[in-house]
C-alpha cells in the first residue's frame, strides 16, 4: 500500500492544532477570564462562536487558552515519557542479564498500577502545576516506550549489520549511536504519537476529576468539569472542549499510524 | 602444505557447547585448523556441523569454553577489549546476506567508511578518496556512493560488503556463506572477483559455505565437518577423489550435477536417522551404512589418522581406494 | 499424451513509474501427464510469478493480464474463484521453499494433514486419522503413528517437508508444484526430498513443475527444462538435449558460469557481464540482447518468437545456426 502523496492529513492537523494554540493570545477574540454578566448562557452565536459560560466568559477563546496549556502539558509530558522510556529500554536491551530482567519487571509493575490512583497519590504529595503534571504523566507513560525501546534494539542488535559494525571495530557505544538508532528511530516516532494521544487523554482526565489545573486557569479537562453539570441546558460547555480533546487524540494517533503503516510497508516488499 | 607456509590464525582444540532443550550441544568438538597465509581454507558442512561457530569464534564474537585460538601472534583469549577491538583491523568478514549485512539507513560512502572512522584514519576528503579506489576494486562506481543497499541488486551489495572488509586492508578476510544468496550467474562474478582480490592482496581466506563446488572452486584446502567434529581434511585430490570418510562420500554423491547423461552415482544415499545416537564414539554412525554394523564406531574413540602429508580423517573404517 | 497443464500467452504485469510493466511476458507451454519439467531461472526471471499463477495467488499489485490456463481440460483463470478453489489439492497443488512456515506452528502435524484430508473427501475423524498415517508412511517419515501428534517444532525441515509434500498430495492432484522446494535444505536432506518426489510422480503419474535456481537439481530431477529470463521463455527441450547443447546464449551463458565441482578451477568462472534489467528498463528486441555474445542487428529490432529449432523450442533467430556450432563439439 502507497501513499500517492507526501501530504500528511494527520499531520498537517496536528500541526494545525500546535499552530492555534500557540498563537491563542492573537486569535482568541477575548480576555479567557473576563467576565461579561450580560452574555452569560449564551449559545453558539455571531459574536461568541463557541458560545459562553455562567460568567459570561467566551469559550472559544477558553478553549484556545486552555489548549495552550493542555498541549503543553502534553508535549512535556510526551518528551519525558520518551527520554525515560528510552534510556530505560535501551540499557535493558544493550545489557540483558539481571540488569534486563530488573528493569523490565520494574516496567511490568509500574504499568500494573491504575494510573488515576498513582496519579491520585503523586499529585497529592506535590500538587498540580504544570511542572507536576508532566513529570506524573511521563513517568505513567514511560513503561510503554521502554519496553518497545528494548523489543527494538534487541532485534537490530541480532541483525548481520550490528555482526559487521563489530567485526569493523566500531566501539560499542557509537555502535548504538550511529548504527541502531537510525534503525529504530521510526518506531520511536510512532510511539511518541501515541504517547502524545495518551498524554493529551490522561491530562484532560486528571483536570477532569479535579487533579489537574485548577481554576481561574483552564486546561480542556478543567473545561469540561466546569461545564458537565449543566450539559443539558447549555450543551456547548462541554461539547467544545470534548470535541478539542477528541480531536486531538485522533490527530496523533492517525500520525502514528500512518508513520507505522509506511513503515512496514518498506520493510516488506510485493 | 608444508611448514613453509607461515600461519596467519591457528585455532586448536577448540570446543564450544551450548545447554539445548535435549541436553548439551557440542556447536564444535575439539576442532582445530590453521590458515596458511595467502591460500583458502574452506570449511564445509550442513546445518549443525559448526561451521559457523568456527567463524564466530575465529572473528571473536564468540568465546570458545576450550582450547585457543591465535591471530598473527597473539592469542584471543588472553587479549582486553581494546585489544581486540585493535586486531580487527587484521580480520575482516562478509556474511551471507547481501542486503542485512548493510546497514539500510546508510549510505553505500558511509557503510564502506565506518571501518576507517571507527579506527581514526585519515579525515573525510581522503576516506572519500579511499572509498572510491575499494568501489572501484570490487565492479562499482563512483555514482553508487549516494545509493541506499535497497537500491542495489544482491551482487551490488555483496560487492559493497566485500569493498567494506577490504577497507582496513585486513591479512584474512572470513567469507561466511558470501555467495550462497546470489543467483548462479552472480555468484560466478563475485567468486572471480574474490579470486582476483586474493592473488592482488595476498589475502588469506577462511570460506565457510555448504556448497561442495564452491568450496571445490575456492579453496586450497578442504575441511569437511559434521556435528561438531572435523570428520576429514585435505586437498581438492584428497577431498574429491580419494575421499576416505563415508559423510563424505555421501556428500558428494547427494550433490546433483548439472552435466548431461550422469547416472546418477552408485549412491551413498545418507540415510534419515530415527535418533542421532549421541554417546556413539562416532557421531555419523548412525548414518553410516559401514558404522552402523560395527562396535567400534559405537565405543572406541576417535583419533584423528594422518593418511599422507596433506590429508587426514576421523574414522575406523575409512573407504578403501584403490 | 495428454496434457496435465496447458498455459497459453500468461502476461503478469506490476506498476512502476513509468505505468505498468510485463513481469512474466508472454509465456506458453504445456506439461504432459507425467512428466517433471524442470523451471529454470535467476532472480527476476518470472519463474515463481508464473507458478503462483496456475495457482491463483496473484494479488494486487500483480496482476494477470492476459493468458489461458487449462488444467486437464477445464480454463481456471475464466472460472469464479469458489469454483477454482475445488480445484486447488484437488487437481494441483504447490509445495513451497519455507516448510517452517508453510506449516501452523501450533497444530500438531496430524491435525493439519486430517484437515486437508477432510478438506478432499468425505470421511469421519478415525478414517482420516488412518489415511493420515499412511500419508506420512508413504513420504518416508519413520514411525508414523507416533509422529502424527507432533508439533512442527519438534521435527528437522527435511522431515517438515516431507509432511508438506504429504498434505499437498492428500487431495490426490494431477499437478504438483514445487517452488524452491528443496533450497532451504541441506543437500543430503534435498536429495532425499527429491528423489521422494521422483518416486511418488511415478508411482501417481503425477506431473510435476520443479522451480529451482539450481541448474543440477533441474538436471537430474526432471524430464524435461524451461528456461526463463526477464519474464520471457527463453528454451525448451529434454534435460539431456538442453544440457548437452544448450541452443540460447542465455541457457549456455547460464551453464557455462555455474561452479560445481567439475569445472576447471585454474580459469575464472566464464560469468555473464551485466545484469538482468529490471522489469521497468527493458531493452528494445529481444531482451538478452545487450549482455548477449551473439548479438546482430536483428536482435535489437525484433522480439524473437519461440519456435522450434531441431529438437528443442528456442526464443533466438540464431538458434538454428548456434544448434551447429553447439553439435560440432
Amino acid at each position: 500500500m502507497k501513499f500517492k502523496s507526501r501530504f500528511s492529513f494527520s499531520g498537517f492537523l496536528i500541526l494545525l492544532i500546535l499552530g492555534i494554540c500557540l498563537a491563542a493570545p492573537i486569535l482568541s477574540p477575548y480576555d479567557p477570564n473576563a467576565i461579561g454578566v450580560a452574555d452569560s448562557f449564551s449559545g453558539p452565536t455571531g459574536s461568541h462562536w463557541f458560545g459562553a459560560d455562567d460568567l459570561g466568559r467566551d469559550l472559544l477563546s477558553r478553549i484556545l487558552y486552555g489548549g495552550r496549556i493542555t498541549i503543553l502539558i502534553a508535549m512535556s509530558a510526551t518528551l519525558i515519557a520518551l527520554i525515560i522510556g528510552t534510556l530505560w529500554g535501551l540499557t535493558a536491551g544493550v545489557r540483558r542479564g539481571w540488569v534486563d530482567e530488573f528493569l523490565m519487571r520494574t516496567a511490568d509493575a509500574t504499568m500494573a498500577i491504575p494510573q488515576i490512583l498513582f496519579a491520585l497519590v503523586c499529585i497529592s504529595a506535590v500538587g498540580a502545576s504544570v511542572i507536576s503534571l508532566p513529570i506524573v504523566v511521563g513517568i505513567l507513560l514511560s513503561p510503554t516506550t521502554a519496553r518497545m525501546a528494548r523489543s527494538a534494539v534487541v532485534t537490530e542488535l541480532s541483525a548481520d549489520y550490528v555482526v559487521a559494525a563489530i567485526a569493523s571495530g566500531t566501539k560499542r557505544s557509537r555502535l548504538i549511536i550511529s548504527e541502531v538508532m537510525p534503525n529504530i528511530a521510526p518506531q520511536l516516532l510512532v510511539q511518541l504519537s501515541i504517547n502524545a494521544a495518551a498524554a493529551v487523554m490522561l491530562e484532560a482526565t486528571l483536570s477532569f476529576i479535579g487533579l489537574g489545573i485548577q481554576p481561574p486557569n483552564a486546561s480542556w479537562g478543567t473545561l469540561m468539569l466546569q461545564g458537565y453539570a449543566k450539559i443539558w441546558n447549555t450543551y456547548w460547555f462541554v461539547f467544545f472542549p470534548a470535541m478539542a480533546v477528541t480531536i486531538t487524540i485522533l490527530a496523533f494517533n492517525a500520525y502514528g499510524e500512518r508513520i507505522r503503516v509506511t513503515m512496514d510497508s518498506r520493510r516488506s516488499s510485493i | 602444505m608444508s611448514s613453509l607456509m607461515t600461519s596467519v590464525a591457528t585455532v586448536t582444540n577448540v570446543s564450544r557447547t551450548f545447554k539445548g532443550k535435549t541436553g548439551v550441544v557440542h556447536a564444535l568438538d575439539n576442532v582445530s585448523f590453521d590458515l596458511k597465509q595467502g591460500h583458502t581454507l574452506a570449511l564445509v558442512g550442513e546445518s549443525g556441523s559448526g561451521k559457523t561457530t568456527a567463524a564466530r569464534v575465529l572473528l571473536g564474537l564468540d568465546t570458545p569454553n576450550s582450547g585457543s585460538i591465535e591471530i598473527l601472534g597473539k592469542t584471543l583469549g588472553s587479549l582486553k577489549h581494546e585489544e581486540l577491538r585493535l586486531l580487527r583491523r587484521e580480520i575482516q568478514v562478509v556474511q551471507q546476506d547481501p542486503f542485512s549485512q548493510l546497514n539500510r539507513r546508510h549510505s553505500v560512502e558511509r557503510i564502506i567508511s565506518a571501518p576507517l572512522i571507527a579506527f581514526g584514519i585519515g579525515d573525510k576528503e581522503s576516506r572519500r578518496g579511499q572509498v572510491i579506489e575499494l568501489l572501484k576494486s570490487v565492479g562499482l562506481e563512483k555514482e553508487h556512493l549516494r545509493r541506499r543497499p535497497h537500491e542495489l541488486s544482491g551482487g551490488q551489495c555483496q560487492r559493497v560488503a566485500i569493498a567494506r572488509a577490504l577497507a582496513l586492508d585486513p591479512k584474512i578476510v572470513v567469507l561466511d556463506e558470501a555467495v550462497s544468496a546470489l543467483d548462479v550467474s552472480v555468484r560466478a562474478q563475485v567468486l572471480n572477483l574474490l579470486r582476483r582480490i586474493q592473488e592482488e592482496r595476498g589475502l588469506t581466506y577462511l570460506f565457510i559455505t555448504h556448497d561442495l563446488g564452491v568450496a571445490h572452486y575456492m579453496a586450497d584446502e578442504i575441511a569437511v565437518m559434521f556435528r561438531g567434529r572435523i570428520v576429514e581434511r585435505g586437498n581438492r585430490d584428497d577431498v574429491f577423489n580419494k575421499s576416505r570418510h563415508h559423510y563424505t562420500v555421501g556428500l558428494l554423491s547427494s550433490v546433483p550435477l548439472a552435466t548431461p547423461s550422469t547416472s546418477k552415482r552408485s549412491r551413498e544415499q545418507v540415510q534419515s536417522l530415527p535418533s542421532p545416537g549421541l554417546d556413539d564414539a562416532c557421531l555419523y554412525r548412525t548414518r553410516c551404512s559401514v558404522g552402523l554394523g560395527r562396535e567400534d564406531c559405537k565405543t572406541k574413540p576417535l583419533h584423528v589418522t594422518q593418511g599422507s602429508e596433506t590429508h587426514s580423517w576421523l574414522c575406523h573404517a575409512p573407504v578403501e581406494h584403490a | 499424451m495428454k496434457n496435465a497443464l496447458i498455459v497459453n500467452n500468461l502476461t503478469l504485469s506490476v506498476p512502476s513509474s513509468k505505468g505498468r510493466v510485463r513481469v512474466v511476458d508472454d509465456v506458453s507451454f504445456d506439461i504432459p501427464a507425467g512428466t517433471k519439467v524442470g523451471l529454470v531461472g535467476e532472480s527476476g526471471s518470472g519463474k515463481s510469478l508464473t507458478a503462483y499463477s496456475l495457482m491463483r495467488l496473484i494479488k494486487d499489485p500483480v496482476r494477470i493480464d492476459k493468458g489461458e490456463i487449462f488444467i486437464g481440460d477445464r480454463e481456471i483463470l475464466g472460472m469464479s474463484m469458489k469454483e477454482f478453489r475445488h480445484m486447488r489439492g484437488n487437481d494441483i497443488s504447490m509445495i513451497y521453499q519455507d516448510p517452517m512456515s508453510a506449516l501452523n506452528p501450533i497444530m500438531r502435524i496430524g491435525a493439519q494433514i486430517i484437515e486437508s484430508i477432510q478438506l478432499h473427501s468425505d470421511v469421519n475423524h478415525a478414517q482420516a486419522r488412518k489415511m493420515a498415517i499412511e500419508h506420512l508412511a508413504s513420504v518416508g517419515i519413520p514411525e508414523p503413528d507416533r509422529r502424527i501428534d507432533s508439533y512442527p517444532f519438534e521435527m528437522s525441515g527435511g522431515m517438515l517437508q516431507r509432511v508438506v509434500i504429504a498434505i499437498a498430495l492428500s487431495g490426490e492432484p494431477k499437478v504438483l508444484i514445487a517452488d524452491e522446494a528443496t533450497t532451504a535444505l541441506d543437500v543430503t536432506t534435498q536429495d532425499r526430498v527429491l528423489t521422494l518426489i521422483d518416486k511418488l510422480a511415478a508411482e501417481r503419474g503425477l506431473s510435476v513443475l520443479l522451480i529451482t535456481h539450481d541448474l543440477g537439481v533441474a538436471a537430474q530431477f526432471s524430464d524435461e527444462i524451461m528456461v526463463m529470463y526477464a519474464g520471457k521463455l527463453v528454451e525448451r527441450g529434454s534435460v539431456n538435449q538442453i544440457f548437452s547443447n544448450p541452443v540460447h546464449p542465455y541457457t549456455k551463458a547460464l551453464l557455462d558460469s555455474r561452479c560445481d565441482y567439475t569445472i576447471d578451477v585454474t580459469k575464472p568462472i566464464n560469468s555473464i557481464a551485466g545484469q538482468p534489467p529490471r522489469p521497468d528498463n527493458r531493452p528494445e528486441g529481444c531482451v538478452f540482447s545487450p549482455r548477449c555474445e551473439h548479438v546482430q542487428l536483428q536482435c535489437r529490432e525484433g522480439v524473437p518468437p519461440l519456435i522450434s529449432v531441431q529438437d528443442r523450442l528456442a526464443a533466438c533467430f540464431r538458434a538454428d545456426e548456434l544448434y551447429q556450432v553447439g553439435m560440432v563439439h
